[in-house]
């Protein structure tokens, strides 16, 4: 009972939304990502991979240049970068998505993990200087409103840009001859490209959409909401964000709904400092949140027709 | 369509072969005058780039390779648990002389390979060898290379608690606190040591424990930071290696104070007010140094304390009060003279 009451308390803290809402939207960036791409039929797991690049590729930029602006364009590219690997890979080849994204997953830690040890002689990274950080915008006025200015006023300027982000890909994917060209190559290629789409540009175009998202949620991760690089720091992120995408049943407002739930839920474990109760289960609370939620809730989700395979011009 | 597929499960083979591979680039060596001696390090999942003690054991191995030409180093990181048996394996095989395991979380696993290799020198920073159950065990051929955390712990909490007791911190609600990683021993010894000394110096202080259940990753870390603080810690000493860098980060963003651990952490954040140093390198240096010369004390090594300097504390960015460095100087030399003996257990 006692912890009820003190989750209770937790409840109606301003940190605990704020904290919920910043870890929502590094979850939702990637997540975003990969609707893009398995709406157009391209399964993409690399979103891990990708966002352990950008996180790496931001840290080490910003320790040249002091500039988080061109730190986050080189961190967008790299996640690009890989991206066009897994692109390349699985439409130009025909692969496995499946096995190319996990090659994906373990050759990024693994090229990051050396280029951090060889770079800096073993030291690591110094922490990145609070000016080549990117802001935190204290919007002056509204972050002073009760309860809601610290939550939606007090914000990494990336929290915005995901949240603007939101609203403009679910709006690209079902409002606009882009988005349905997308969503047509998704489920019936053939047809698709019988009606004159491109099926490989569109698939393309989306898989590296995912890579740039990913790099984006990498230099938020990496020199906005901490100063730091260290191997593997993505720790898994990129994998919820799959999961985030499965339950919001490929959609953005969905995948938001599922990221926030997770967010919701670390941010509660983060206050463990007066809950009383073991930790190691209370560490189990954003996936047993997130599952209870969601799979008791959403019900089946139906993934694109043809998402995960290959496209052969001609074959049926 | 089936000879692309094989052609890059082929790709994807040979990257899974490279990886390890170029992880393990860290290794190398002199050329040998005397008999060769064949030192293994396997890291814990944190890595070499830790900032923390799988890089001191490293710079332990490094400082040896060159000042004893014959001593062959090679490291092997651990990407998860799974790889901690057959890494310290590995090394035990190839007729290696010392196998440095670096961390607790590995004293099953070399409890497990040195039973199998009784002829290899094993060491292990931090634990004795353990059974399943945790219990330890004493085995001739594993040096443990312990720490009395709970004395660096303890001079950095005198700092603590004296600040607090002065009531010139920010947000005078008489609370610190600290972030540990994983609730094992030697992340609470120090925060033992921590809270005992803060109390000590000012009874009435509020210590709030966190654990971030991570060592890696520096958003957890700065989630429960930013959670202290907003109860009122002015003060947060980070116990959690890279993942620590982000409390140290979430003082600096509340303008409140920070402690570092392991190694001196001044350069990694503005208001970092000292450092609990553990010198995981003199011991790695030390362990090696053993065997080169015939003297492996196996389970007889002795701990790493305040008085050998195998622990300590490193002054950090704020200039203390002439009284707090007398303090510190004071309970120093109490702990090393044995008069007063910080805790090594949890009590929160």
């Amino acid at each position: 009972m006692q912890l009820i009451g003190q989750i209770l308390h937790l409840l109606i803290t301003p940190a605990l939304w704020q904290t919920t809402l910043e870890s929502g939207v590094l979850l939702l960036l990637p997540a975003l990502g990969g609707v893009i791409s398995e709406r157009s039929g391209v399964v993409n797991i690399a979103m891990e991979g990708m966002m352990l690049t950008g996180a790496f590729a931001a840290v080490a930029v910003a320790e040249v240049t002091g500039n988080p602006w061109i730190s986050t364009l080189v961190a967008i590219a790299a996640g690009g970068l890989m991206a066009v690997i897994h692109a390349v890979v699985s439409i130009r080849f025909r692969a496995d998505q499946i096995i190319s994204g996990v090659a994906i997953n373990i050759f990024a830690f693994g090229i990051t993990a050396f280029l951090n040890s060889k770079i800096t002689n073993f030291q690591g990274f110094n922490p990145v200087k609070p000016s080549a950080q990117l802001p935190y915008l204290h919007i002056p006025i509204l972050d002073k409103i009760p309860f809601f200015g610290p939550i939606f006023f007090d914000q990494n300027i990336i929290v915005y840009v995901g949240l603007f982000l939101l609203v403009a890909v679910q709006f690209m994917l079902f409002r606009t001859r882009l988005g349905l060209r997308i969503r047509a190559v998704g489920e019936h290629p053939q047809a698709a490209d019988t009606a004159g789409i491109n099926v490989y540009s569109i698939r393309y175009g989306s898989v590296i959409a995912s890579g740039l998202l990913s790099g984006l949620a990498g230099a938020f991760l990496a020199i906005g909401i901490t100063n730091v690089f260290n191997d593997g720091m993505t720790d898994g992120r990129g994998y919820i964000a799959l999961a985030a995408m499965i339950f919001g049943k490929w959609t953005p407002i969905g995948s938001f709904v599922a990221c926030l739930i997770f967010g919701l839920g670390t941010s509660i474990v983060a206050n463990n400092s007066t809950l009383n109760v073991s930790r190691d289960l209370l560490s189990m609370l954003p996936y047993i949140l997130t599952l209870v939620v969601l799979a008791g809730l959403v019900g089946k989700s139906i993934p694109p027709a043809a998402d995960g395979q290959p496209y052969t011009p001609g074959s049926e | 369509m089936k000879r692309s597929r094989l052609q890059f499960v082929v790709i994807g083979a040979l990257l899974l072969l490279l990886v390890p591979a170029l992880a393990a680039c860290g290794s190398g060596g002199n050329s040998s005058s005397g008999p060769k001696v064949k030192v293994g390090l396997v890291t814990d999942t944190g890595g070499l780039n830790d900032k923390g003690f799988n890089h001191l054991a490293y710079v332990g191995l490094q400082n040896a390779m060159h000042d004893f030409s014959n001593v062959v180093g090679s490291v092997k990181e651990s990407k998860s648990d799974a790889d901690y048996i057959p890494n310290l394996q590995g090394f035990a095989s190839q007729g290696y002389n010392l196998v440095i395991a670096v961390g607790f979380l590995m004293a099953q696993a070399v409890a497990t390979v040195a039973k199998q290799y009784p002829n290899v020198h094993f060491a292990i920073i931090d634990s004795t060898p353990s059974d399943a159950n945790g219990n330890s065990l004493t085995l001739p051929n594993v040096e443990p290379l312990l720490f009395h955390e709970q004395e660096a712990g303890a001079l950095v909490g005198v700092i603590a608690g004296m600040l607090e007791k002065g009531g010139t911190t920010k947000l005078k609600k008489n609370t610190i606190s600290a972030v540990g990683g994983v609730s094992i021993p030697p992340v609470d010894k120090y925060i033992a040591g921590y809270k005992w000394a803060a109390q000590m110096e000012d009874p009435g202080v509020n210590v709030l424990v966190g654990y971030s259940q991570d060592f890696s990753d520096p958003t957890k870390c700065k989630a429960v930071a930013n959670s202290q603080i907003g109860l009122g810690s002015d003060i947060v000493f980070q116990v959690a290696g890279g993942c620590g860098l982000g409390a140290l980060q979430a003082a600096d963003t509340a303008g409140v104070y920070s402690i570092g651990v392991d190694t001196d952490q001044k350069a990694d954040a503005q208001n970092v007010i000292a450092s609990a140093v553990k010198r995981v390198e003199v011991a790695t240096y030390l362990a090696i140094k053993d065997v080169v010369n015939g003297h492996f004390q196996g389970a007889n090594e002795p701990a790493f304390t305040l008085q050998n300097g195998g622990v300590g504390f490193a002054p950090g960015n704020i200039t203390l009060s002439s009284d707090i460095t007398a303090e510190v100087t004071k309970v120093e030399n109490a702990i090393k003279a044995g008069t007063l003996t910080p805790p090594t257990q949890r009590s929160w």
